[in-house]
């Protein structure tokens, strides 16, 4: 009989060559290397920017796509930065967790003479080649001027609306809240009646939130989420009290899966496109690579689905 | 201080747990928004209902939580399991066919019919036959038994599967994994911190294994393949919710268990000295398995209620929860060391906080205060516990 020890010996022995055999892969006969060093791979919006940029990169054989996953914290992914400048590749694409903590790590590439994208996310420093973005002040704007509209047009807006945050420490949240808050505050008609609850960017917590404000709240004509998970869970904790028709939804990111199916079912009034810098990123490190020059800056475009544009948007995304 | 005082000072003392509860329903109703014909909206029913509803998910997993710390040990797995035991729960609803979420979920409950059945068979042929054929026959049944189990646990070919048989499937799972947690502690005599440590990065990993890697959210409309009878889980029975009765249920049945049951005491026995419950003939190592299986089979019923509630299964749903759970227990006047504390503490920790969370959320208090504002109430719940209040000690009843 094998006792435990050896078994366990010989099944971690097993696992590691496994592993081991799995990073030897690739590195085939593409000629340009490239690091992406992502935030974390479980959140939906980051699940589609990945898999936007595998397609972009699949589609050049020039192209050799490696994305580590920083899981969240910020010290996992300087390492993962600081690992692809060891390993000499061509350019490094990076969507920073957080500004500062990513700034040294960003410097320290460009210094190794590695060109490099950040992404979404900016870092507090001028040495990288480009930064590919969109501005949250600028769709929470939108989203505020669409909440008028709905709510009886510029000057005779009326109506109580209730805020969900998505995290009070995060700059987009800070940034969708500023740019909500620009559009709906010039409204005397307007007042926000909640507006201090974070819910982490989290379908379950904005639910309960919600919860609790149609206890607290008789009447609530909107609810504006920072981001479209939360403004879902916000709809079905009042289609569970059974007030869902007195209010209308609307959210931010607009991704084909989540806000685009919840607008085509008629659960949000409207949601707003956040881009995804995957394949611009693509494109513009090829770029780069072929000696080009390029914009220090690229913003990218939003768009808002509704009802009327619904369709032609899950056309178009599918 | 006169003796009437110090009487009167120690049934305070003794049941002060309960005032703790008293005073936040009191600030509760003082800070409370009113509705427009001037009546409590805290106080009011259907409020305090829904706190019951907020609460049941963390408040299941603190009831496991429980045994395992009255027991001396710790579980840090729940969070992930929970996070397994809906995203499980979401694809096993929705999705069609074999699956890695069937395949997980049959391959549990497949090993636990073995096992039950090796166990059961045992039993039934000790004196008739013993040492290697006594083995051999129960291994025999067990296998064919664990080897039917897809059969009779296994999915159809058209359609999610049912409600009752998508829980026996992540309750299963749950119950395996708290089992082998059980098992490394008390056969590895590993600490349960690490112990369970471990399989909360393992759990968490697999679970996002078997969502696959572009699917880091699984979700259960009521349109889309999930039976319908699934919403009974979020329902309300005479306006309580659901899931608040399954939560009091358990609280009840753990309740009986530990305190109307030899398994109770020896669980009580093993956390005050696990030494001498040894020579006093408890079966220590059998006892820590079923506190751990327990701990991972309450977490799986919560993952369930949470793809009820909230129409979603992902493996992260329940990042942090290990520690919301372990506050409520400590809340509750359990003692981490073990052998002190009691489920029914439990029950008022969580409410606790379950109706803090409330009178933040209905007066729009701003989040970060009260993250803030709660740390303070850990801190100061547990002092009370422990009598650690200056000039109450004397007097105090307290051990």
């Amino acid at each position: 009989m094998i006792d435990r020890r050896t078994f366990g010996l010989a099944l971690g022995a097993s696992l590691g060559a496994a592993a081991l055999a799995g990073c030897a892969r690739g590195g085939g006969a593409a000629r340009w290397r490239l690091g992406f060093s992502q935030v974390t791979t479980t959140e939906p919006w980051r699940v589609l920017f990945n898999r936007r940029m595998r397609e972009a990169a699949a589609a050049h054989p020039d192209l050799q796509l490696t994305i580590a996953d920083g899981q969240d914290r910020t010290e996992k992914q300087v390492a993962d930065v600081e690992a692809f400048v060891r390993q000499r590749v061509d350019l490094i694409l990076v969507s920073p967790k957080e500004s500062a903590g990513l700034t040294g790590a960003v410097e320290a590439a460009t210094a190794a003479g590695i060109p490099v994208i950040v992404l979404d996310r900016g870092v507090d420093t001028q040495a990288y080649r480009q930064f590919i973005g969109s501005d949250n002040t600028k769709i929470g704007r939108m989203a505020g001027a669409y909440a008028v509209d709905l709510l009886g047009g510029k000057g005779k807006a009326k109506g109580r609306i209730v805020e969900i945050w998505g995290g009070m420490a995060s700059t987009p949240a800070q940034e969708r809240h500023k740019g909500f808050g620009e559009a709906v505050d010039a409204e005397p008609g307007l007042v926000r009646v909640v507006d201090r609850q974070d819910a982490d960017w989290k379908q379950d917590k904005a639910y309960n939130i919600m919860a609790s404000a149609l206890k607290a709240q008789p009447r609530i004509d909107l609810v504006y989420a920072h981001n479209d998970p939360m403004a879902y869970g916000a709809y079905l904790a009042a289609k569970d009290a059974g007030r869902q028709g007195e209010m209308r939804f609307i959210g931010i990111d607009g991704i084909p899966s989540e806000g685009g199916r919840w607008v085509k079912d008629g659960a949000l009034t409207a949601t707003f496109v956040y881009e995804t810098p995957g394949a611009a990123a693509i494109e513009q490190a090829l770029r780069i690579l072929k000696g080009e020059t390029v914009p220090k800056r690229i913003e990218l475009g939003t768009e808002v689905v509704d009802a009327h544009t619904v369709d032609a948007f899950l056309a178009k995304r599918a | 201080m006169t003796v009437r005082d110090g009487r009167l000072l120690s049934l305070m003392l003794a049941t002060k747990l309960y005032w703790g509860m008293l005073l936040v329903l009191a600030a509760g109703a003082m800070l409370s928004p009113v509705d427009a014909s001037g009546g409590n909206i805290f106080l009011s029913p259907p409020n305090l209902t829904d706190v019951l509803r907020q609460v049941s998910i963390t408040g299941i997993v603190a009831v496991g939580m429980t045994f395992v710390i009255l027991s001396g040990g710790i579980d840090l797995s729940v969070g992930s399991v929970m996070g397994l035991g809906c995203t499980l729960a979401a694809m096993l609803l929705t999705l069609e066919g074999w699956h890695h979420g069937t395949v997980l979920g049959t391959g549990a409950a497949s090993i636990i019919v073995g096992g039950a059945v090796y166990a059961g068979a045992s039993k039934l042929l000790a004196g008739r036959v013993d040492g290697m054929a006594r083995r051999g026959c129960a291994g025999l049944l067990a296998a064919l038994a664990a080897a039917g189990a897809p059969v009779l646990f296994g999915p159809s070919l058209a359609g999610g599967l049912g409600v009752v048989h998508t829980m026996i499937l992540v309750l299963s799972a749950g119950l395996l994994i708290g089992a082998l947690n059980g098992a490394v502690v008390t056969g590895g005599g590993l600490q349960p911190f690490i112990a369970t440590l471990a399989t909360m990065v393992a759990v968490l990993g697999a679970s996002r294994l078997t969502a696959g890697a572009d699917q880091s959210v699984y979700p259960v409309y009521s349109g889309s393949n999930a039976a319908p009878a699934f919403e009974i889980l979020r329902a309300s029975v005479l306006g309580v919710p659901v899931p608040g009765l399954v939560f009091l249920g358990v609280t009840a049945a753990a309740w009986v268990a530990l305190t109307r049951f030899r398994f109770g005491r020896e669980v009580y026995a093993i956390g005050g000295n696990e030494q001498a419950a040894r020579l006093a003939g408890v079966p220590v190592g059998r006892v820590k398995i079923v506190v751990y299986a327990l701990s991972g089979m309450l977490a799986a019923l919560a993952g369930i209620l949470y793809a009820a509630q909230y129409r979603q299964g992902k493996p992260d749903a329940g990042a942090g929860l290990e520690l919301d759970a372990i506050a409520a227990v400590v809340i509750g006047g359990a003692s981490l060391t073990g052998g002190k504390g009691s489920v029914l503490g439990t029950l008022a920790g969580v409410f606790i906080f379950g109706m803090l969370t409330n009178i933040f959320q209905l007066c729009n208090i701003d989040s970060n205060a009260q993250l803030v504002l709660k740390g303070a109430i850990i801190v100061a719940a547990v002092a009370l516990q422990q009598g650690r209040i200056p000039g109450l000690r004397a007097a105090g009843g307290t051990k």
